[in-house]
């Protein structure tokens, strides 16, 4: 995506060349998001409130449905079945298939300057139409499992790529005094994203949001960073639809580039596997849910540097990407907590997450591109949620990321990443597939400071912005 | 599936992170895959030996999710099953999966998870939950406006209202309303889901003619206190 920013000449201000990339950064963070399919209604028979809240929020039930392999299904069947009566074939008469379409439009406080013209502003009001459009084949593929896989036409790409995917294999044991034991696989390409509850980043709030806006300049990797970026398999179980345990292994798994990977991957590549790992407690009683859980992964990359940094002189051409060599290790730790209350005619949740990266730059300080071998990033995001009969309601959402000051590795004015503000969300529902939500977010500080960050007088509250997104599911 | 798992030859030579590690992600990941009872065996549509064990495994691994994992629902709007009539549930089940029972949560979720049901399942999830004990009622608040409530719904359902031509409940439910017969058991059952029901008899989505007969005149007030009596009985 940086690729259709231009790059900086001899006579681009300062300013500018540190925008380029803070303006690219939204964009990556704010990766589309997967949502609701109504292919499980379809499937399942059950009506869109079963499973959610409103959607992409997960009740209880949509918990189990995604922990027991988005496999429950109430439609006719073609089967094929061996003389032992076991199943070799149960394929569902209609495919599991949805479409999604959000269009926005999104009023900043202030434009951002033109990327190409010193002296410019660009347009302010950024209609996407459509910001974007998913297929999705969400639900059963045979007995044991199912499929959660995410194709999308974003507009700021202009193109179709992969989504979100998550392959599952699960199955489900009655242990004595009729407990309950689900365990699975996934297969999935985004750290997070098989997760169940939406704490955690790839299915937490906002569920949508502008790609058009600035939004938070850096972010930890299991935040987000990584998505579609690596492939992973992950092994769960969960325990009397309570105690949740999770163990998996990411690599590398680059769209868009043929064959091995090698100097030509831009963006990182992972040097080692890097584990995953998940545990949560959820107790449930009358309306009340309470999840209390904790997440991590850790990431040994070699930094997305090109050229050769250390050679004398330093180059940046003829060499490709770096990829081999010392590594840059990244440690994420998270902490996250979920409140449901589901009743009639009133929802709310409280949801938050708490997310520390210790950074060793080992690599990145040798290229030149750090200057501290010892950072930190780090990450909280509280949010709470109403739904009044789950047509109206709307969210609050406080964010926050701090982290060390780096004269190289941060490029912002301060060196510092810290950016903090909330966003309000008020959303209408006419129908349980249809969302139109306005979204307002607000910056207290972005990249270290209130006002002025970039040097050039643009101030944390130039960010603020307004965005309209009308989201359909069908 | 497992190709991103083999890694690139350059990148084996360079691994700092020893092969067994990821090896032995895999054993573990293999370990937990025993080809056992499928999860779908105990959707309802997938099962070709409508068991007892069978009705377990639906009971426990999707039933359970709502209804709570021996019939004994905490969600107030969801029914405790535990104890229940066999002839009730059968008649429920048929009627969800016949599509012929019209109340909210009966369209939002029972006509989808009973559609496909069998009949040997019905029969064999109506034993399952008529055997399982039902639930002792959670102890009552000594608060005077529920004391109220509950003397109004005792004298309801053992007397009706007669000026107004409520029946009292009694008289089909049982005077310890454990149900007879193909009337359910209402002893111990969600105060929020006999209030639901007894407004849906009213409005006819739960379309009865008995209890649209017996509902007609009934005030919310007065269903709030039945409800709130029964929930508190043994």
């Amino acid at each position: 995506m940086t690729a259709t920013h231009p790059m900086p000449t001899l006579h681009t201000p300062r300013w500018l060349t540190l925008l380029a990339p803070l303006m690219a950064l939204p964009i990556l963070l704010y990766a589309p998001l997967a949502t609701a399919v109504p292919s499980f209604a379809r499937q399942t028979g059950m009506a869109c409130a079963s499973c959610h809240t409103v959607f992409p929020e997960l009740t209880h039930f949509g918990r189990m449905f995604k922990a027991g392999g988005y496999v429950i299904d109430n439609l006719k069947q073609v089967k094929d079945m061996s003389l032992e009566r076991r199943e070799n074939l149960s394929l569902s008469d209609l495919p599991p298939l949805s479409l999604m379409i959000q269009v926005s439009d999104t009023e900043l406080a202030k434009p951002v300057p033109d990327s190409a013209r010193a002296a410019g502003a660009s347009q302010n009001g950024t209609v996407a139409f459509p910001q974007q459009v998913s297929i999705f084949y969400a639900g059963k593929i045979a007995p044991h499992v199912g499929a959660f896989l995410q194709l999308t036409y974003g507009n700021d790409s202009g193109t179709i790529g992969i989504d979100n995917v998550d392959l599952r294999y699960a199955d489900m044991r009655v242990l004595p005094n009729d407990q309950s034991l689900v365990y699975g696989v996934s297969l999935n390409n985004n750290p997070t994203v098989q997760d169940l509850w939406n704490s955690t980043p790839a299915f937490g709030f906002p569920y949508v949001s502008s790609n058009s806006a600035l939004g938070i300049p850096y972010a930890t990797q299991i935040d987000g960073s990584r998505g579609q970026d690596v492939a992973g398999i992950s092994a769960y179980v969960f325990w009397k639809e309570s105690v949740y345990a999770e163990l998996g292994v990411y690599r590398s798994a680059k769209q868009g580039t043929a064959g091995p990977l090698d100097s030509t991957s831009a963006g990182g590549v992972l040097a080692t596997p890097a584990p995953y790992w998940r545990v949560a407690y959820e107790t449930n009683q009358g309306p009340h849910s309470l999840m209390l859980g904790a997440y991590g992964m850790s990431f040994k990359l070699y930094p997305d540097v090109a050229g050769c940094p250390s050679c004398d002189p330093p180059t940046t051409q003829g060499y490709g990407h770096l990829l081999g060599g010392p590594s840059d290790q990244f440690r994420d730790l998270a902490f996250d907590l979920q409140y449901q209350f589901l009743s009639e005619p009133h929802t709310a949740s409280l949801t938050a997450t708490h997310i520390h990266e210790t950074q060793t730059l080992n690599a990145s300080v040798l290229a030149g591109v750090a200057q501290r071998l010892d950072n930190t990033l780090t990450t909280s995001r509280v949010t709470a949620t109403y739904y009044y009969k789950r047509r109206i309601g709307g969210a609050v959402n406080a964010f926050s990321t701090t982290g060390s000051q780096d004269d190289l590795y941060i490029a912002t004015t301060t060196h510092l990443p810290d950016t903090r503000g909330l966003t309000a969300e008020l959303s209408y529902l006419p129908w349980l597939n249809t969302k139109l939500s306005l979204q307002y977010t607000a910056y207290s500080k972005y990249a270290g400071l209130k006002q002025n960050y970039d040097g050039f007088g643009r101030n944390a509250s130039d960010n603020n912005s307004l965005y309209f997104v009308a989201w359909l599911a069908y | 599936m497992t190709c991103y798992l083999k890694l690139p030859i350059n990148a084996r030579r360079r691994s700092s992170t020893p092969q067994w590690r990821v090896s032995a992600l895999l054993l573990a990941t293999g370990l937990l895959l025993p080809a056992t009872h499928a999860w779908s065996d105990a959707a309802p549509n997938a099962t070709p030996n409508a068991t007892p064990n069978a009705a377990q495994q639906l009971a426990v691994g999707v039933c359970a999710t709502c209804h709570g994992a021996r019939g004994i629902s905490n969600l107030p709007k969801i029914p405790v099953l535990a104890g229940q009539g066999e002839a009730y549930l059968t008649a429920q089940l048929h009627a969800f999966k016949t599509q012929t029972r019209g109340d909210a949560d009966a369209i939002g979720y029972m006509w989808g998870m009973a559609a496909d049901l069998t009949d040997e399942q019905i029969l064999n999830l109506s034993h399952y939950y008529s055997t399982a004990a039902a639930p002792t009622p959670a102890t009552v608040s000594t608060r005077q406006a529920v004391t109220a409530q509950i003397t109004l719904g005792a004298h309801i359902y053992t007397q009706g209202i007669a000026d107004r031509g409520v029946p009292a409940c009694s008289a089909c439910h049982g005077p310890d309303a454990h149900g007879l017969g193909d009337f359910p058991r209402l002893a111990s059952q969600h105060a929020a889901y006999i209030t639901k029901q007894l407004l849906s008899f009213q409005n006819t989505t739960r379309d009865v003619a008995v209890m649209h007969a017996v509902t007609t005149t009934l005030k919310n007030a007065e269903m709030t206190a039945v409800a709130t009596y029964l929930q508190a009985l043994p």
